[in-house]
């Protein structure tokens, strides 16, 4: 009897799981099945799950829609550059917040908490000035310099920087290690699996970005993939056959998928959920 | 002072470009922001100083009134669906009963890989009154087509269904990372004394996890208070589900008026300084509960 009840509980567990995995991957799905159909075919309602002449034409059909090998390229300098730069300085700053002892530490850490409450997005309008003045407009450096030390990073790898052992930082001071070759030699190999960790999820939210490079970038050609994925409803005329429009979308998501699927592969199960500690 | 700076001039060097850039790009922004938000520029020549004339005309703009009440529907729907349904697929994948664990846990995060702006441009389609899949599965249960993005009355519910669709797996993450510290003695414990799964969950898992759930309702505030994509990418008739934070977009970008987009950008940083404020209070006075 009590047998009967347990197996009914993880039924239900498991039901519900399945339920919640469809509600996440069909639309993806849905996109994918779509993009391969030629652009007579019906797209509409159930009509839509049937691929009768699967093709890659659509793809073929954004090339000449939009600047594809530009815009990628630009996506891919922002979300490589953007990632790299910000792993470091954020590890170099969690580094000093955690292993240093200095006037005013834990006043300006909560300093730098405070700020994930104001968005950088409500001073959108002088920003746009300012990168007017600085010339960065439609440069790709605008969308990585505001952003190289952000405060969630800093608080993330502060929480793995604590974790070092105290005893190898000041047997490598005597060796006579500078502090930076402290960081660089002994904290960054250490916390290795948070920056790989810490890594994805940055280079993913840099790929998917959209609102700075709208209002940064205003040519074609130096428009990010997301920009110009976002403008192929009105790209060719006003008539995109839906069905490029979601060979577009298949080419900016299928990537950061598979990156992340990657990047599953190589971490140690559960590095993620450890995303947020305490 | 100086002293003290050239003692530790390494860490404060270390921590330095974090100030620099706030005070760049972020600090001297908002109190630019604030300061155009009292005259009227178009962006060239200079600002016309009128005083509080913005902020007046603001109480008079029925596009405001939507854009607010709008996010102020984002952000309720947000942290009650998206906390519900994090919480409850968080507590499933951390449950012993359930198999394929790290299947079921790689999939259910795959939304949150995905760009808003692409699936928008999904939902989109599948929103479609005429060719869209939801109103074909409605009509095959016997309902009427429903003009999801093309009546004020329904435009603002793909809106949230993209929203939270796209957000919850990070909330189910930093959940079930909170559950995972739970040590499971205290389960094994409750179980001795014959509390059932209920009981455990109301007793343990609720208090311990109540740190994590303020973090993750501090996050969805300003997520959705400054939300932008969704419903820029799945636009309703006239403003029936602008955001705010879109409204400040088109108002100094497509119809330059930078003195009233810097207002409504004050209000908006006002409102997340008064939601913070009271979900801090709140805490506090819980805390001493």
């Amino acid at each position: 009897m009590k047998r009967m009840k347990f197996s009914g509980v993880s039924f239900i567990l498991h039901t519900f799981m399945i339920l919640v995995i469809i509600v996440c991957l069909f639309p993806v799905l849905w996109m994918c099945v779509i993009s391969i159909k030629t652009v007579g075919e019906r797209v509409s309602g159930f009509a839509a799950l049937t691929v009768l002449h699967p093709t890659l034409s659509n793809f073929g059909r954004l090339f000449e829609l939009i600047p594809i090998w530009s815009n990628l390229y630009n996506s891919l300098f922002t979300t490589i550059l953007g990632t790299l730069t910000t792993l470091f300085f954020c590890a170099l700053a969690g580094f000093a917040f955690a292993k240093y002892r200095f006037p005013g530490r834990n006043a300006l850490f909560y300093f730098v908490i405070a700020t994930m409450m104001i968005s950088a997005e409500a001073g959108a309008i002088p920003l746009f000035i300012i990168m007017r003045r600085l010339h960065l407009i439609n440069s790709l450096w605008s969308l990585i310099i505001p952003r190289i030390a952000t405060a969630v990073g800093i608080f993330y790898l502060r929480q793995y920087i604590l974790d070092v052992p105290d005893e190898m930082i000041e047997a490598s001071r005597i060796d006579g290690c500078s502090d930076f070759g402290i960081f660089w030699r002994i904290v960054v190999p250490i916390i290795k699996p948070a920056l790989a960790s810490w890594a994805s999820i940055t280079a993913i939210v840099r790929w998917n970005d959209f609102f700075w490079p709208l209002l940064f970038l205003n040519k074609n050609d130096k428009y990010t993939l997301m920009v110009s994925v976002s403008m192929l409803p009105v790209s060719d005329g006003l008539a995109t056959p839906w069905s490029v429009i979601l060979a577009g979308t298949t080419m900016v998501i299928i990537p950061s998928i598979l990156f992340y699927l990657g990047m599953q592969l190589f971490q140690r199960s559960g590095s993620l959920a450890g995303a947020v500690k305490g | 002072m100086f002293k003290t700076l050239k003692k530790y001039r390494i860490p404060y060097l270390f921590i330095s470009p974090f100030f620099v850039l706030f005070l760049v790009f972020q600090l001297i922004p908002i109190i630019w922001t604030t300061f155009i938000s009292f005259t009227e520029w178009k962006g060239l020549g200079s600002p016309v100083w009128v005083g509080l004339d913005n902020y007046r005309l603001m109480t008079q703009d029925y596009m405001v009134a939507d854009a607010f009440w709008n996010t102020l529907l984002y952000w309720i729907a947000g942290i009650i669906g998206i906390l519900l349904f994090a919480l409850m697929i968080a507590l499933c994948l951390n449950s012993s009963r359930l198999k394929f664990h790290k299947f079921f846990k790689t999939a259910s995060f795959l939304p949150y890989v995905c760009a808003s702006v692409a699936m928008g441009l999904i939902f989109g389609m599948l929103f479609d009154e005429n060719a869209g899949l939801i109103n074909e599965i409605i009509i095959t249960f016997g309902g009427d087509r429903v003009p999801w993005l093309t009546s004020s009355a329904f435009s603002k519910i793909p809106v949230i269904i993209l929203f939270n669709w796209r957000i919850t797996p990070w909330f189910t993450i930093i959940i079930l990372s909170g559950l995972l510290n739970i040590s499971r003695e205290y389960y094994e414990a409750a179980t001795v004394d014959g509390a059932n799964i209920v009981q455990q969950f109301f007793y343990i898992t609720v208090p311990l996890l109540r740190n994590i759930m303020f973090f993750c309702m501090l996050t969805i505030t300003v997520d959705t208070w400054k939300m932008f994509n969704e419903s820029y990418i799945l636009p309703g008739p006239g403003s029936s589900n602008t955001s705010l934070f879109q409204l400040i977009y088109q108002s100094a970008f497509k119809t330059f008026k930078l003195g009233y987009a810097s207002a409504l950008s004050v209000i908006l940083i006002l409102i997340l300084l008064v939601i913070s404020i009271v979900q801090f209070a709140i805490r506090r006075r819980q805390g001493e509960v």
